[in-house]
């Protein structure tokens, strides 16, 4: 039995120890707003938070995840979140939105982490998230708009 | 109001709406196991009286709230948001009070399919003329309702106004309205907005799809589940066709906790060959499994099969001038290029490319108690699919119900629909719900792939460089051939049938004295894999060679490639188009390349090394046109192509929705930037070669240019925006590269190497 925080709630998963935790996450615990895309850690669509560090879901084991904390889009309700939610509204940035989750995830993460990136930041960050609609002008516009919402609650 | 007992029945209705609502979620989207077009229709079952439903594709309710039902899959374009905006538009209702639900498959709906850019153009007439029925209907009542002339009324925002009284749609609707059938004619001679008087066309809007989408709450095929639903994973064979599964075994499959059986797929219809199947309570069990089974095929015809093969077969055929079916055939061109006094050929070729859709292929398939078969998944052309799946299942076509979710990426691979066949087949045989999901290297391999192609050019040319005219055969896999062969069109002259799916773009619009398209089908393709339409389909390939070569005659000429292309776009004879649709023909395109001229400052100097390249694309038919020409700028050092800037200026008729079209537009051209630099595979050993991201590489975020997206002002009849802005791209870098560097590239993806 393997328990974790699972966006603020404990939770736990009988799964075996290597099962990675985006299928535990989807599956078992009924959060399906992680995507899977590639399995192996190359399209950032399966983006939770770790204790708060971006980490590829399709490719951690269940074990590492023990006594931690997980949050996926579903709980995504910092600051910075709520912020890129909106600007992901207000930019009309999905197409059809499958990679998005895993966008906002990493976006959040880099906003947490550094409140107002440059365009070269940005882009470093987001650089390993694939958009196959390659909604990729609308994620960075949207991106800097979170960004300066930030800046002027701070 | 005299009828006090109807304010409370629409109120009832609005709360039996809202518990439907927690059926629709976001996109108005089914949620496993529920229908939102059931639960619509069994609450206007109870309470005919408070929806007013005066055609097939939408109904208002109590509340005022037109429900659109949209039949096209959401797959990015936000297209339920354009349909509603059309009706909407005509019928005069606030769009605040617009929802839309994605239907699933229904006789009812006619046929259903979702692509080649068509959503908007082949709804447009048909979605106003029902929203000025139900306009005409609801202003009639109001007149009543204010007891005026019909004529002193006004319909807007919801509302039937007439001096300075109005009433709500939804007042009109619990009052009840009459039943409305309009006949075909009737609804012909209803009149429809000027373009100067529309409300909602034209001005920007938010997307009815996003807020879920930007949550992660919009619901995917895989996403869907079902009480009791098992999970399955294929076992790929060795080929798409003609392998035989000899042996099937658990093998140590049986230690895998979770792990159930293996099954064997014989799919009647042969769409699916040599499958087996593992079936497990969770996916990470079947993967694990499927590791451990022991799984032996004796491999079909096509395991030796390679790209350079299937580009020698297509050259040794388009190289053959008596080959392929006659599509274009003016001037008698033997006989012009046997008497020139040059000749300029050339061979354009295009690899195999991936859909590479980020949600992978899946199906959640489940029989009902009464023997009714459900699927669950996204899905772009239902019609087409569901005689198939009938055959398969050997069920009546209305005994199956497709059940449509978000689709996590389209661009073509989901119009067909093969991994429900296998999905259907287990579900019986296990006789529960059976989800099937492809991984990621599997649904590569699956894939329908853009077929390797090869065209060749011959030119003939005066003492002078004058083009006198042009033979291009094409060949290469055929989509429809497979997957809808009664689809193929007639060529000239009794030539034979062709794909026109995979010709569009060879038609193109300059006037050359004399000119030959020779649509030929690589037979070699077809056996060793299913042909795909992908994004931009045939102009998506077909438009490389095109404008590419355009660029080589007219250096060969010493003419500037504008000037080149200016001279032979004037719109004579059928080049000045044949219908609402492309009026206007070639100087429309001529237009577009005079205004991109002007937005890239064309002719400028520029460094050493980077150069500007030109190209033009009608997308994606001749009858049904989007003009686009584009310039590329790039910078060439050694071997590695950059891309600083593409302008692009488009012409799509009316433009229904800016916000939408410029993303479109944007995904559209990155596209036809990642396959010419980014992208593309081969097939190796009968198989595709580069099954996921450490191997297929589409274009990351560093890789974006700067873009420059104009569109023309038009109120002319709207063609469509998905694929078009993709198809000058490509050859527009390229010329680009031969701007800066002297060297022509003919192969896509381009490699300098
Ligand atoms: S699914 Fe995890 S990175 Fe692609
Ligand atoms: S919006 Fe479709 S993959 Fe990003």
């Amino acid at each position: 039995m393997t328990e974790f925080m699972l966006n603020g709630t404990p939770v736990s998963s009988a799964s075996p120890e290597d099962t990675p935790l985006l299928w535990v996450l989807r599956d078992e615990l009924d959060h399906k707003g992680t995507k899977f895309g590639c399995g192996i850690a190359q399209c950032g669509a399966c983006t939770v938070h770790l204790d708060g560090t971006p980490t590829r879901a399709c490719v951690l084991p269940l074990s590492a995840v023990a006594g931690r904390q997980v949050t996926t889009i579903e709980g995504l309700a910092s600051d910075a979140g709520e912020a890129l939610k909106a600007a992901w509204v207000s930019e009309q940035v999905p197409q059809c939105g499958y990679c998005q989750s895993g966008q906002l995830m990493t976006a959040a993460a880099l906003l947490e982490a550094n409140p107002s990136p440059s365009d070269d930041e940005i882009v470093n960050a987001m650089n390993g998230n694939l958009c196959r609609c390659m909604a990729y002008g609308r994620i960075k516009a949207a991106v800097k708009v979170a960004a300066g919402r930030g800046e002027g609650q701070a | 109001m005299s009828r006090l007992a109807k304010p409370d029945l629409s109120r009832r209705r609005f709360l039996a709406g809202a518990v439907g609502g927690s059926c629709i979620m976001g996109l108005g989207l089914a949620l496993p196991g529920c229908s939102p077009r059931s639960a619509v229709e069994s609450l206007a079952a109870a309470r005919p009286d408070a929806t007013f439903a005066p055609s097939l594709w939408y109904e208002i309710d109590g509340t005022g709230a037109a429900h659109i039902f949209i039949t096209k899959a959401e797959m990015g374009q936000h297209v339920g948001t354009a349909l509603a905006r059309i009706v909407a538009e005509e019928l005069g209702a606030a769009w605040s009070q617009v929802r839309i639900t994605h239907v699933d498959s229904h006789p009812k709906w006619g046929v259903m399919v979702t692509g080649g850019s068509w959503s908007v153009h082949t709804s447009f007439k048909a979605l106003s003329q029902a929203g000025a029925a139900g306009r005409q209907l609801l202003q009639a009542a109001g007149a009543a309702h204010l007891g005026v002339p019909v004529e002193a009324c006004t319909v807007a925002d919801g509302q039937v106004s007439a001096g300075g009284n109005s009433v709500s749609f939804g007042t009109l609707v619990s009052a009840g309205l009459p039943e409305a059938d309009l006949s075909a004619e009737a609804l012909d001679a209803l009149p429809l907005k000027a373009p100067e008087a529309r409300q909602l066309l034209g001005k920007p809007v938010a997307a009815l799809d996003i807020p879920a989408k930007s949550a992660g709450e919009a619901v995917y095929g895989l996403d869907a589940t079902l009480p009791n639903m098992v999970y399955a994973v294929p076992l790929l064979p060795p080929t798409r066709y003609g392998s035989v599964l000899t042996r099937l075994e658990d093998g140590a499959a049986g230690s895998v906790p979770g792990f159930l059986q293996t099954l064997r797929i014989e799919d009647p219809s042969e769409t699916i060959q040599g499958w087996g199947l593992v079936i497990a309570e969770s996916l990470p069990a079947a993967w694990k499994a499927a590791e451990k089974v022991v799984a032996e095929w004796t491999p079909g015809p096509t395991a030796e099969v390679d790209e350079a093969a299937l580009f020698a077969e297509g050259a040794r055929l388009a190289d053959d001038p008596a080959e392929g079916v006659r599509v274009v055939d003016h001037g008698e061109i033997d006989t012009v290029l046997a008497g020139a006094t040059k000749t300029l050929s050339a061979h354009y070729r295009t690899a195999s490319a991936l859909h590479f859709t980020l949600e992978p292929q899946n199906a959640l398939a489940h029989f009902d108690e009464a023997g009714h078969c459900h699927i669950h998944g996204g899905n772009q052309w239902q019609s087409l699919i569901l005689p198939v799946l009938s055959k398969a299942l050997g069920l009546a076509e209305t005994d199956i119900t497709l059940h449509q979710y978000a689709l996590g990426g389209g661009y073509g691979r989901r119009l067909f629909g093969d991994q429900m066949i296998p999905a259907g087949l287990a579900a019986r045989a296990l006789g529960r719900p059976v989800k099937l999901v492809l991984n990621r290297e599997q649904d590569s391999r699956f894939d329908c792939v853009r077929s390797p192609s090869v065209c060749r050019f011959d030119a003939a040319l005066s003492a002078e460089g004058e083009v006198l005219g042009i033979d291009h055969g094409v060949a290469a896999g055929w989509p429809t051939l497979s997957m809808a062969p009664g689809f193929l069109a007639p060529g000239l002259n009794d030539s034979g049938r062709f794909d026109s799916f995979s010709i569009s773009g060879a038609d193109h619009w300059y006037t050359l004295p004399a000119h030959r398209v020779r649509a030929i089908n690589n037979p070699l393709a077809q056996k060793t894999f299913l042909p795909g339409w992908l994004r931009a389909v045939g102009p998506g390939w077909i438009g490389w060679g095109v404008e590419s070569f355009m660029d080589e005659l007219a250096h060969a000429q010493g003419v500037d490639p504008i000037d080149f292309r200016l001279a032979r776009l004037d719109g004579a004879g059928p080049n000045g188009g044949d219908s609402p649709a492309n009026e206007g023909g070639a100087l429309r395109l001529r237009a577009v390349l005079e205004a991109v001229r002007e937005r890239s400052g064309w002719g400028r100097s520029l460094p050493q090394g980077s150069g500007l390249g030109v190209a033009v694309a009608h997308g994606q038919e001749r009858g049904m046109p989007t003009w686009t020409a584009c310039v590329a700028e790039v910078a060439v050092a050694g071997d590695a192509v950059s891309v600083k800037k593409l302008w692009q200026v488009i012409d799509v008729g009316t433009v229904i929705d800016p916000g939408g079209a410029r993303a479109q537009a944007e995904g559209a051209m990155l596209w036809g930037l990642s396959l010419a630099l980014y992208e593309g595979t081969a097939f190796e050993a009968g198989q595709v070669r580069d099954r996921n991201l450490d191997r297929y590489t589409p274009l990351r975020m560093k890789d974006v240019p700067e873009l420059d997206i104009h569109f023309a002002e038009s109120t002319a009849f709207p063609s469509g925006l998905g694929e078009p802005p993709l198809i000058a791209v490509a050859p527009a870098i390229g010329n680009a590269i031969f701007a800066a560097t002297g060297k022509r590239v003919r192969d896509l993806p381009i490699r300098l190497s």
